[in-house]
Order: structure tokens, then sequence, then C-alpha cells
């Protein structure tokens, strides 16, 4: 299929490297604007193929999350086994701090047109409370909720590793957003007056990110909060709960989980390798919104008074699938 | 949510016959469906008229009925049973058009039966392609451009519009019978005219052009809390324009991005949710311009499918079972996954591995035919193959297709014969595809004339130029790098050996030299997320092996490969039956098969499935990895046969009759001389190489002669000939086409039974001791192949000395051949003496219905014979006379009738003969020989008429019968009218009969009348090649205006006698369970 600018997720590729069994070596899409290969190439990812990676995903399934040296120059195995244990473990790492953005900067940009939701989008919401006066198919409709014509929200999202497509889908929903480095203070985000939030996802464990669980303490109850996967993770922490490291994490798009609150199960994109332990949350203030039926593990919470919901995996979805796009909270207008 | 407690009774319709378009998938899927809905406590009963399907067995369901799928015979059943529901979604389109008439005509709301799986009203949309258009439209999907049309003028004026081509498809037929593409008006006008025809409600859509577009399928599951998931994307390698059971196929999708992907899902959604089908599987099918990606829907069926049956095996999850529980409530989160048993089915299925499916056609059968593929199917079978990449899965699906070696165009062949080929798809396109590239054709050019994506092509470049690369090598100088990428890419041994001209014997050794074996990778449904409990293997060349054999008692089952005419479900039927009965006996059962459409390859069928090509290779190396106690060649047909001695001599311990005994019964002098020992008479015989040998052998023997090949290469035709002439042609015409260039594979002329009746003969074995299982009687005369001629069982006319005869004769044959296991044996039977036609020592296709019959498992038997158990000890219900033991029959008649698929080729004539072409079967029961002919006939589509008018028209020959035959006709109250030969023989026998002219003859004529619906059944039997025209165009016409068409004197004997019978019958009914339970009848 080749690459494109429009499916990219971010300025840079972050992966070290690609491990697969088959590698194409040429692409056939009619919008493809350079192969995989020269896509690589360009981002400086190294590429092994012919591997038979079954075997190693039974592997990781069995042994947990490895570190991992890829190696063409002949050094001995031996010395590449010491090479990987050398390397720094994920767990108690601030990762996020080393692939925010450097300065605060505006997103308007929305979907490519080819993604435009369907007129009778899936589902009805998580907070099915739609706007005073309006149907919920009428808001479905519109696949927007807008404050009114021609005003936009203004969502401050934190960057800890953010995917494009969570910006550009808020642009869908009439908001305004400035992303903002992850260190950047409780006090000069409300001084940027958001009708909103947002914990962004991103890399490792959510606990040495001390900053920004201190930080979410403070705009609690002063602002209304949403989170996605390391921002859900964080706010599972702010909230008073703890997070444990899983055996071989979330990854891909195929990750049943189920709405407690409709009682329907949505397929959903997830990439993590932490959790938020639901039984830590203080269950007076904190209610579970989703489980994860593979494994029972927690998927989403939400404050049971102050406006905070958060998911552990990628409503988003790019890729993956769309199931969990209903999510959306009308905003206060001010 | 918990299951529904309203209902407790469930009727299940299956599909009936196998038909083009119409398989074993719905075996599968029924079976699957009784299995899931009996464990979740539910009463099942089951109607299906085809006897050879693991869903008729007794055990499936609780209550089994095998009558025809109409109508009147269901709403009998439904009066009995009072089921509370119905389930239509699982026996294909005819279980669901069949429901939808029980609805419309109010049968359900009289007997207060639901409908679940889908509503009445989500069936209509979904099927109504304007109201499934406008469905689309409604939430914002393109679909192409289209409209209904009922008449000729008003579809020509509309195409016109639309521009040309234009895709015809007629409403409510299945396979997409009488569909087609115009390219002008003057093709548009006839194809139209045939279009509506084929429709019952005379209606067709005729659409905007979206050929050569990409084709995509998304096979859906939704339940009643509305929670929706893709089971498989599929992907046509063969663009729109084909019928996607025409296509190759592969899955899951190779072509898309995510974000395209994820579009064509939500669009999934959302037409399931706007359609209504509230629960189960539905396939929707996608088209994507390569240019733009403009994405238009095409269809969807509301029901399970060949394309679900496909992707249940491709993904390991098991559609219809699901499907049938999402129907009586259960949600997909409560419902486990049997493979991770930890996991809920509420998922999507993960592929860490490449699935390909090629069609099988079969042309050959079918002469005059076009065989152009269109948006109608005409293939009769489909492999499909797993590998770790597109090449692998491609080249293993290919030697999956038997013959094993692709097929290559000869030398000569010139480009633009080449272009062609690409251009105009057929049967053989892929192998055309690959000449091309070998020849150098630029990669835009293929593309340019097949329209089939870069991406594959570029693939297929990729396997030309590695071949290239070992051509260049040779079995000394190869490394061991070139000959594992080979490999690893799909080679076979067998094409390595062809390159370099050795045997696949020094290829295998070489690859064991070297340590280069495959492994055996599973699907897991999970791409290996999660540890899966069920061994559904496929072999890879990789490093990890996951089959984790056990040691323990086992045995492997061949099974038969993909279907075609003479080798079909039946011998998926016996691979089944096998494996139920080892597993009972305590044996780990082994199926190896690669035929999507089939119970065997169900996981749950056997304690493990290797989903591999039936090759000496892959077999081999299964064995190698299994180390089995004994591996079964006698269940599934001809396919694993052909392997038995190369597996023998490879160490391979084959259980039950001797390979060499196999062998024997089928070399001719061998046979001819056990024969002659056993003082056992068979029909004069002589081979021949050369035409002047075949005609002095034709004189010695004495016409007419039957005239053969020794070995079927390209579906030459067996002839009957009553003149030298036809013997001389055929063999020059047989060495042209290089048939006879091998001596041993010699033209084979046998002396021609006239008017003898033909028998089969089922037979068990155990080395010691033998029980015949059934004696068949043919109701057409010797000479139509013993599959396209209906049978009775017990024998109707046969005289108790020559029954006496049979039995005595099939006695020694299988001691001779010191048979262990089935055998059947086929005889002729001319003035009381009993001929011997052939004998083969391994089941046949008959083993299902007689099991049906009887109420013995037959193959279930046969199998603990082949392991060691004895007749004696097993305790059939058997009578003696004169020391030879046979099978109890019951008190009633069991009629075995063939369905043809002569409405999928157009322009073949309709006239049996000594090649089979009936692509299934069906059986009709009942206490009489008529009244069970009588629905056999009506369950194979043959609605005899009860009243109206007969058409006949017979040859010379049988003018000395007719008169018996039209007096019964008459008798029953039907007009009679016939052609002047037939009808001045009529009226010499005192029959009153109303001439009518033939063809040729002035107007208006026969062909006229049956147009017209003024006839209401036609007798007509061969009248020889001066009036060929003639006939022909009579049997056309039948066909096509559905008028029953009865080509043999017997048959139309077996007719009357069924119109007899009916007349003022109400449908008779009874369900297999109460039948076996019926006491049995004396012998004669």
């Amino acid at each position: 299929m080749g690459a494109n600018s429009e499916d990219e997720e971010s300025s840079k590729t972050y992966i070290e490297a690609l491990v697969v069994r088959d590698f194409s070596s040429i692409a056939s899409n009619w919008r493809s604007a350079e192969s995989a290969h020269e896509y690589l190439e360009r981002h400086g990812v190294p590429v092994i193929w012919d591997v038979d990676t079954r075997a190693l995903v039974r592997h990781l399934r069995d042994a947990g999350a490895l570190r991992g040296v890829l190696a063409t120059d002949g050094t001995p195995a031996e010395q590449l086994i010491a090479e990987a244990r050398a390397l720094p473990l994920m767990a108690g790492q601030d990762l996020a701090s080393r692939v925010t953005t450097a300065k605060k900067y505006d997103w308007t940009q929305g979907s490519v047109a080819l993604i435009k939701p369907l007129a009778a989008a899936a589902g009805a919401g998580l907070l099915s409370a739609g706007r005073a006066g309006k149907s919920a198919a009428a808001a479905k409709a519109k696949a927007a909720l807008a404050p009114d014509e021609g005003r936009r929200y203004r969502v401050v999202a934190y960057d800890f590793g953010i995917k494009q497509n969570i910006l550009r889908l808020l642009a869908d929903h009439a908001c305004s957003v400035t992303v903002v480095p992850a260190k950047t203070s409780a006090e000069d985000v409300l001084a940027l007056k958001p009708d909103g939030v947002f914990i962004s996802n991103g890399p490792g464990d959510p606990e040495p990110v001390t900053y920004a669980i201190a930080n979410i303490r403070k705009l609690l109850g002063r602002v209304p909060i949403f989170g996605i996967c390391l921002g859900h993770q964080l706010c599972g922490l702010a909230l008073g709960g703890r997070t444990f490291k899983l055996k071989f994490g979330h990854h891909g798009s195929n990750h049943p989980v189920k709405n407690l609150l409709t009682g329907k199960v949505e397929i959903t994109a997830q990439n993590h390798g932490f959790c938020v332990d639901p039984d830590s949350l203080p269950a007076s203030d904190v209610e579970v919104t989703h489980i994860n039926l593979n494994d029972f593990t927690n998927e989403g919470l939400r404050h049971r008074s102050l406006p905070l919901f958060s998911v552990q995996y990628h409503p988003e979805a790019s890729p993956g699938p769309h199931d969990a796009r209903y999510l959306r909270r009308p905003l206060p207008v001010r | 949510m918990p299951k529904r407690t309203d209902i407790k009774k469930i009727l299940i319709i299956g599909s009936g016959p196998i038909i083009i378009g119409q398989a074993c998938e719905f075996d599968y899927s029924g079976t699957q469906a009784c299995k899931a809905l009996r464990a979740e406590g539910y009463q099942v009963v089951l109607v299906n008229s085809n006897p050879a399907t693991i869903m008729t067995d007794p055990e499936t369901a609780d209550r089994t009925y095998i009558e025809p799928l109409s109508r009147e015979y269901l709403e009998a059943i439904i009066a009995i049973e009072r089921p509370d529901a119905v389930l239509p979604t699982v026996g294909g389109q005819t279980g669901l058009n069949l429901a939808v008439e029980l609805a419309e005509t109010g049968v359900l709301e009289t007997y207060g039966v639901k409908l679940i799986g889908a509503s009445l009203r989500a069936i209509k949309i979904a099927e109504d392609r304007l109201l499934f258009k406008d469905a689309c439209r409604k939430i914002g999907l393109e679909v192409p451009a289209s409209a209904v049309v009922t008449n000729i003028p008003e579809a020509i004026t509309l195409a016109d519009e639309l521009g040309y081509p234009v895709v015809i498809r007629p409403s409510f037929t299945l396979g997409g019978t009488g569909g087609s593409i115009a390219y002008n008006r003057e093709e548009f006008s006839d194809l139209i005219s045939r279009a509506l025809d084929a429709s019952p409600v005379h209606q067709a859509l005729i659409e905007e052009s979206v050929i050569g577009w990409k084709e995509f399928e998304l096979e859906v599951m939704r339940d009643v809390r509305d929670n929706f998931v893709v089971i498989c994307s599929i992907e046509n390698v063969d663009p729109m324009g084909i019928h996607t059971g025409d296509s190759i196929t592969v899955a899951p999708a190779q072509t898309l991005t995510d974000k395209e992907y994820q579009r064509m899902r939500d669009a999934a959604a959302a037409i399931i949710r706007e359609v209504g089908v509230e629960t189960g599987g539905s396939n929707i099918q996608f088209a994507v311009d390569p240019e733009t990606g403009r994405m238009t829907v095409i269809e969807m069926n509301p029901r399970v499918s060949r394309s679900s049956a496909l992707a249940s095996k491709a993904t390991g999850f098991p559609i219809a079972k699901i499907a049938a529980k999402l129907a009586v409530g259960m949600t997909l989160d409560e419902i486990p996954n049997d493979i991770t048993r930890k996991t809920p089915s509420c998922f999507e299925p993960t592929i860490d591995y490449v699935v390909a499916k090629i069609p099988k056609f079969q042309f050959e059968k079918f002469p005059g035919s076009e065989s152009t593929l269109t948006t109608q199917m005409k293939s009769v079978g489909e492999v499909m193959a797993i590998g770790r990449t597109f090449q692998e899965a491609l080249c293993k699906a290919i030697r999956a297709l038997e013959p094993s070696t692709a097929w290559r165009p000869p030398a000569e062949v010139n480009t633009a014969l080449l272009r062609e080929k690409l251009h105009v798809p057929g049967p053989d396109r892929l192998h055309w595809l690959f000449e091309a590239l070998e020849r150098g054709m630029t990669r835009e050019e293929v593309c340019d004339l097949t329209r089939i994506d870069p991406w594959f092509i570029r693939q297929m470049e990729e396997m030309v130029a590695l071949d290239q690369r070992v051509a260049a090598s040779s079995l000394e100088t190869v490394s061991r790098e070139l000959l594992l990428e080979a490999k690893r890419s799909g080679a076979s041994d067998e094409e390595l050996a062809k390159l370099w001209n050795v045997s696949s014997a020094d290829i295998r050794a070489r690859r064991h030299e070297f340590g280069v074996r495959p492994v055996f990778k599973r699907v897991d449904t999970c791409a290996a997320e999660f540890e899966s409990f069920t061994p559904y293997l496929y072999s890879t060349y990789e490093d990890e092996d996951e089959s984790a054999a056990v040691d323990r008692p086992k045995i492997v089952i061949l099974g038969s490969g993909p279907n075609r005419i003479g080798q079909g479900i039946e011998f998926d039927y016996c691979c089944c039956h096998a494996a139920f009965a080892l597993k009972e006996d305590g044996f780990e059962t082994i199926m190896v098969n690669c035929n999507p459409e089939t119970v065997s390859t169900d996981y749950d069928t056997s304690d493990r499935l290797y989903f591999e090509p039936l090759t000496l290779e892959d077999v081999l190396a299964i064995l190698d990895r299994e180390k089995p106690q004994g591996v079964i060649v006698q269940f599934g047909g001809q396919t694993p046969l052909n392997l038995a001695l190369a597996l023998k001599s490879n160490g391979a311990k084959i259980v039950g009759t001797d390979p060499e005994s196999i062998d024997l019964a089928e070399d001719r002098r061998r046979f001819g001389r056990l024969l002659d020992e056993l003082k056992i008479p068979q029909p004069r015989n002589a081979t021949a190489l050369a035409p002047d040998e075949a005609v002095r052998a034709a004189k010695e023997i004495g016409l007419p002669v039957l005239v053969r090949p020794s070995y079927v290469l390209g579906g030459r035709a067996m002839v009957i000939a009553y003149d030298l002439k036809t013997v001389e042609d055929y063999v020059i015409q047989a060495a042209q086409i290089g048939t006879t260039s091998d001596p041993k594979r010699p033209i084979l002329i046998d002396q021609f039974l006239e008017d003898a009746t033909e028998v089969d003969v089922d037979a068990l074995a155990d080395g010691e001791d033998v029980v015949i299982a059934g004696i068949m009687e043919h109701i057409e005369e010797a000479g139509i192949h013993s599959g396209d001629s209906s049978c009775v069982l017990p024998a109707v006319t046969l005289k108790p000395a020559v029954l006496e005869q049979i039995r005595s004769y099939t006695s020694r044959l299988a001691r001779a051949l010191n048979v262990v296991g089935l055998m059947n044996v086929q005889y002729a039977i001319q003035r009381d003496t009993v001929y011997v036609l052939e004998v083969n020592p391994r089941a046949s296709r008959t083993i299902p219905y007689v099991s049906k019959a009887t109420g013995v498992p037959l193959a279930k038997v046969a199998a603990r014979l082949m392991t060691g158990r004895k007749l004696k000890d097993l305790h059939l219900p058997v009578i003696e006379t004169n020391g030879v033991k046979e099978l109890a029959v019951r008190d009633f008649y069991a009629v075995k009738s063939p369905v043809f698929p002569f409405n999928k080729f157009r322009g073949v004539d309709t006239i049996l003969g000594p090649e089979m072409r009936s692509t299934g079967e069906v059986m009709g029961v009942s206490s009489t020989f008529g009244l069970a002919f009588a629905k056999a006939q009506l369950a194979a589509g043959q609605r005899l008429p009860l009243e109206g008018t007969v058409f006949i028209s017979v040859n010379d020959h049988d003018k000395r019968h007719v008169a018996s035959v039209a007096k019964e006709l008459a008798t029953a109250g039907l007009k009679i009218i016939a052609t002047r030969g037939t009808a001045t023989a009529l009226t010499r026998a005192g029959i009153e009969v109303e001439g009518v002219y033939k063809v040729n003859e002035g107007r208006p004529n026969i062909v006229d009348l049956i147009k017209t619906g003024k006839v209401h059944l036609v007798i007509n039997t061969p009248l020889g090649r001066e009036s060929f025209y003639d006939e022909k165009s009579i049997r056309r016409a039948a066909i096509r205006y559905n008028v029953p068409c009865i080509t043999t004197l017997s048959a139309a004997s077996a007719a009357a006698r069924g119109i007899r019978a009916m007349a003022g019958h109400a449908p008779d009914v009874a369900a297999l369970q109460d039948l076996h339970r019926r006491k049995s009848a004396a012998l004669p």
C-alpha cells in the first residue's frame, strides 16, 4: 500500500525498527505517495524481513515484553544479548518528556475526506445526554457538537506523544486545539481559558510522569478533562489509583472492550504496556466504565461528580476500527 | 443476553442438492447450526432433500426429514412437528427463498412459527436489489447506478441511457444464474430476455458497469445487542465482472490501507443495521475504483454463504455455529471462542498468514458451453490453501487443484492469443498469466489486459523470477539457501523436479539432506496472542513447529479435495464418518483436506486438521510429523487413491484394502483374468492404440461398443459407438490431443450391453466376512453413467435368481480382492445374465444414500473394519440367504435422483450418456416406488405434472416400448402429444394422441408450445445425429422454460408410475428416525 502524508500520525517515526515476515517491495494504491521501503528509509528505520514472526510472538506471549537489539554487522549473539540486557527497562522511565513538543502550537486540520463519518454513524453516545432541545439523532447527523453556529470550543491538549488523528477528530468536533508541552503547568493551561483539557496518549510507564499527575489533580473540577491511553493511566493515578505493567501489553486493532454503561462491545485499537488497577481506585469517586473482554483489565473510567473521563484504548483508532468514535461529551457553553 | 426460552423446537431448512453456486458449504453451516442449537438445549427439526450430507445423518438433528424442499412438503412437516421457530439463514438461497415463501403464503402464521436469524423485512431488503440500493443511498453510501426492468423495450431504453457495457442481474436467482454483461445493444437484447426468464418474478436489474474495479468482501456478524464484528476481509484477485465464486480470492485483503479498510468496515456496519439483519452473519461486497478509490456497495447476503464458509476456514471463527447461537438471542460476548477457550467470540480474528482460494472449473464436461467467466458462477468447486505469504498460499492452492502441477500453455501460442487469454477471463487465466510473465510481458501490459491489481502481478513476477533462478541451477549445484527460498515461496517438489528434469523423490531426498523440511503452524484466530487448543494446522517453511504431535494411536484420513463432478460431498461424508467412528473407538483422528466448503475441514470434525493440498509431498510431510498407525485412502474418492501406492512405497501403512488390490481392480487385463478365474461374466473388451487396431477390436467384440480413454484427460468423453466410423474417428481424435501416445494409456473398447438394467452394489468386508449393504437398481438403462442415473433401493424389477447371482458375485469378488472396508460393484443385467462392469474396492458415491436408506452408517462400519474390528462383532442387522449376508432393507423405497447444472451452461445438450455431468443428488422416500420416484424428481427440481399435456418423441428403438408408458400417462389423465413417428406408433397401440410439428416442420412447433407453457412434461429419447438440432432445441427449451424433461424411456416409465401414485395424494412425509425404526422387509 505504501505511505502517504494524510495517514501520518506524528511528525516523525518513533519505532526504532520493523520486523516482518514479508515486506512488499511495491506499493499499489491510489493514495500511495511512496513505497513503505522509501518511507522507512527516509525516516532511518531499519527493516528486517523473512523472520518467523509468529515464533517471535509466541515467545513474547510466554516470556512477556522483552528488550531487543537488531544487528546486521556480524556481532556475536552473546554480545548482542548483553547489549539488549544493558538497555533500560521501560518501567520507571519518563518517556513522555522525550517525545513531547518543544513548544505549544495550534491545530485546526480535520480528517481527510476519505473517512468522513457516514450519515448514520454507529451507536449511541457514551454519555447519551445530548444537548437540550436536540435529539441525539440530530446531533449525530451533524457529526459534531458545535457549541453554536460559528463558535468553536477551545481545547488544550497535553502532548505526551499525541497521535495526530486525535487532533483531527477534535477539529472535526468543532474544537480549536492548542497543543502544549508535557510539562506545561496547570496554571498556564488554565490561563488559556480552555473549555476542556485533553490528556494525550504516550509511551511507557505513567508512574514517573509525576508532573502530569500533579497537574491533572490541579485541573480536576476546574475544567472538563478527557484522557486517552497514557492519559487515562495518568488520570487513574491522579484520582488516587495505581498502575501496573502487563505481561506483554495490549497491541493491535481487535481488542473487545465492553462499555459497562450500555452493555455493548466495541472493537478497539490498543497500544499500551501499563494498566490502571481498578481495585485501587476510590469507588466512591470513580466509576469503571469499560473493561477488556480478553483479560478483564480496566479500559475506561469516569469521575462520579466531576467532569473527567478517560479510556485506555484509542477511540480515534488510526489505525483501527471506528467503533468507539462516539466518545464525546458535550462541553458546557460559557 | 440469555438465550430465548419462548422457543423450544427449531426447524432448519437445508439447501438441497449440490448445484453450482450451492455446495457442501451449506452442509457445513447446517450441521454446525444443528449442533450449536442442540448444545444449547433446543430440539432441532431438519429438512433437506440431499442424502449425501452430514446434516441429514439421524444423529445430527432430533428429527430429520429427507423430503423435497417445496412449500407443500414443508407445510406437511410443520404440521406434524409444530416447531416454534424456523432458522432460514443456514440453508443457502434455497433455504432462504423457501422460508420467505412459507412466510408469505401464511404457513408460518397458521402454525405460529417465528422466523429467527433474519426478519422477512430484512431478507426482502437485502435480496431485492432495488430496496437494497435505496437502503445504501439512504445511509450515504454509493451504489452503481441502476434500474429494475420487467420488459425488454423498457430495458433497452434504460441500458442505452446507462451506456455499455452494462451488467444484467436477474432478481431472486442464486449463484448469479442468468446474470451477464452486455457490451452492446445487440448482445443486450439477447441477454436481457434470458435474464428475465431466469428470474422467478420476471424481473432484472440493469446496472452501471464497475467491471475492472477492485472487488472486496467483508464477512460480518451482529447480535441482538447490536454488537458488530468483522470476521474476515476477502479481496478478489480477479476484478469486478467475474462472479466471486469464480474468482481467485485472498484473505485478508492485501491492497487496502487501514483508513480504506475502516471506511469499508463502517459501511458494512451501517448496512447491516439499516437492512435490519438483527442477528447472524452477512456477506457484503464492495467495489473500489483503483484510480480514485471511489467505493460502491455491490450486494449483501443476509445469511451464511460460500464466502462465510471460506472465512470460517480462513480464520478459525465458526460463523454458522455462532450465527445459530445469536439467532436464539445470545450475544457475541457470552459465547466463548472455541480455539482460545479464554476469550469471547466478540472480537475480530487476526490472520498472521495468507489464504488463497482458487475455483475449480469443469467446462470440458459440457462441450459447447461458453467458458468465459462472467457474473454467473460456473465453477463446480474450490480449493483453499494457507501460507505465510501470498506467494506461498497461491502456489499451494495451485497444486491443491489437481492435477497438481500447473498447466502451461504450449510454446507455439502467439502473443495475440496470449493477450486475448489475459483479456477475456477463462478458467485457465492464471496459467496464461504466468506464461505471459515468463515471456517477459511487462507488468503494465498484464495489468492493463487483466485489470488485476499490480500488487498481485508483481508477486507473480517475483515467482517467475525465482523460478528462472532455480532453473539456472540444478539438483547437484543448488545451494541450501536457494532451495529453501524456493520452498518458502511455495514451489512444490514436483515443480522443482520439472525445472531440473529429475524426479520429485530426488528433490525430496535433496531437501532432507539439507534439512529443508516444512513446519506446521496453527490457525488460531488471534495470530498467536493467546494459546490455542484446537490443532488446526498448515505447513510452511519457517523455524518453529507448533504441531505438538502426541504419541497415541492415531489414524490419518485423506479427504477428497475440491468438489468436482463425480467426486463431491459423498466422499467428504465418508471421511467425516471415518473420523467420527475412529474417535469413538479411541483413536486420535487426523484429517487432511483442502476444500474449504466441507464438514471435514471443520476443526470440530476430527481431533487434528491439516488444511493442506492432497499431494504426495504434502501428505508425506504430515505423516513424517505425525507417524500415525494407519492412513485411510479409500474414503476420499480418486484423489487419495491416486496417492495410495506411492504412500505405501514410502513406508506409509495404508489401512483397509491393500493398494495393490485397488490397483488390480483398475488394471483391465489383470482384473479380466481374475473375473475369468471366478467365472464371473463381463462385457467383451479390448484395448487399442491405433485407429485400425480399434476398428478390428470393435468388429471382434461386436457393435455397439463403448469407447473411452483409460485415463480421463481434459474431459475426453466416453462414447457409445453404433458404427465403426465412430470408433475410428474417436481414436484419431484422441491421438491428435495426445492421449494415446502413451502405450500405458490405450483406448478402451467394451461391448455395450443394450437395453441392460444397471445395478450398483455396495458391500462391506473385513477380509473374512462380507455383508452386502445395498443392491440398487438403476432407473436409466446401462450406458448412462451411474452417477447420472436415478436408482432405487430395494430393487424393484430384479428377479430373485438375478439377485441371488449378484449377491454371490459380490461376495466372491470381495473375498478375491481381499477387501477390508467398502467395495462397490456395477453390474449390467441383460436377458437375465449378470455382467460385471466395474469393481471399485473403495467408498462409492452411493454410500451416504445407502446409509440413509438402511439406517446403517456404512462408512463408520468400514472405518472400524479397516482398523481391525470384525463384522461379526459389530452386530449389523443382516439377513442371510444361501450363505451370503445382506443388510436388512426396510419396508419403504428410497429413490436417489441426480441434479444437473444444464441451466448454467447455455447451449449444452441435456441428454445423458456415459460421462457423468450431474453435480448433486436428492433422495425421495415413500412406501411405493412410484411415489418415491416422483418425490425424488420433485426434489431434483422436476415437478411431474398431475394434469396437462405430455409431449412424447422417442427413437425407433424405444417405439416398441413407448405404448405402455403412454397408456399409463393417459390413464392418469394427461393429454398426449407426439411428433409424427411416435404418434403413429401410439395410435397403432390404440392410444389417443395429437400430432405436433417438429421444429423444422412448420409452426406452431413443439418448441413454440413449450415456450408458451402448453407442455408440462417432455419425454424425448435421443434419435441420433440426423435430428440432433431439432432434439437439442426441444430439450434446451424445456430447461429454459422449466418444463421437466425426461430423456430415457425407463425414467419415463418410472415417472408415469409416479404421476399415478401422486394423483390425489397429499404429501406424505416421514422422519428418518421413524423410518429407521420401521420393520425390515423380507428379501425377495
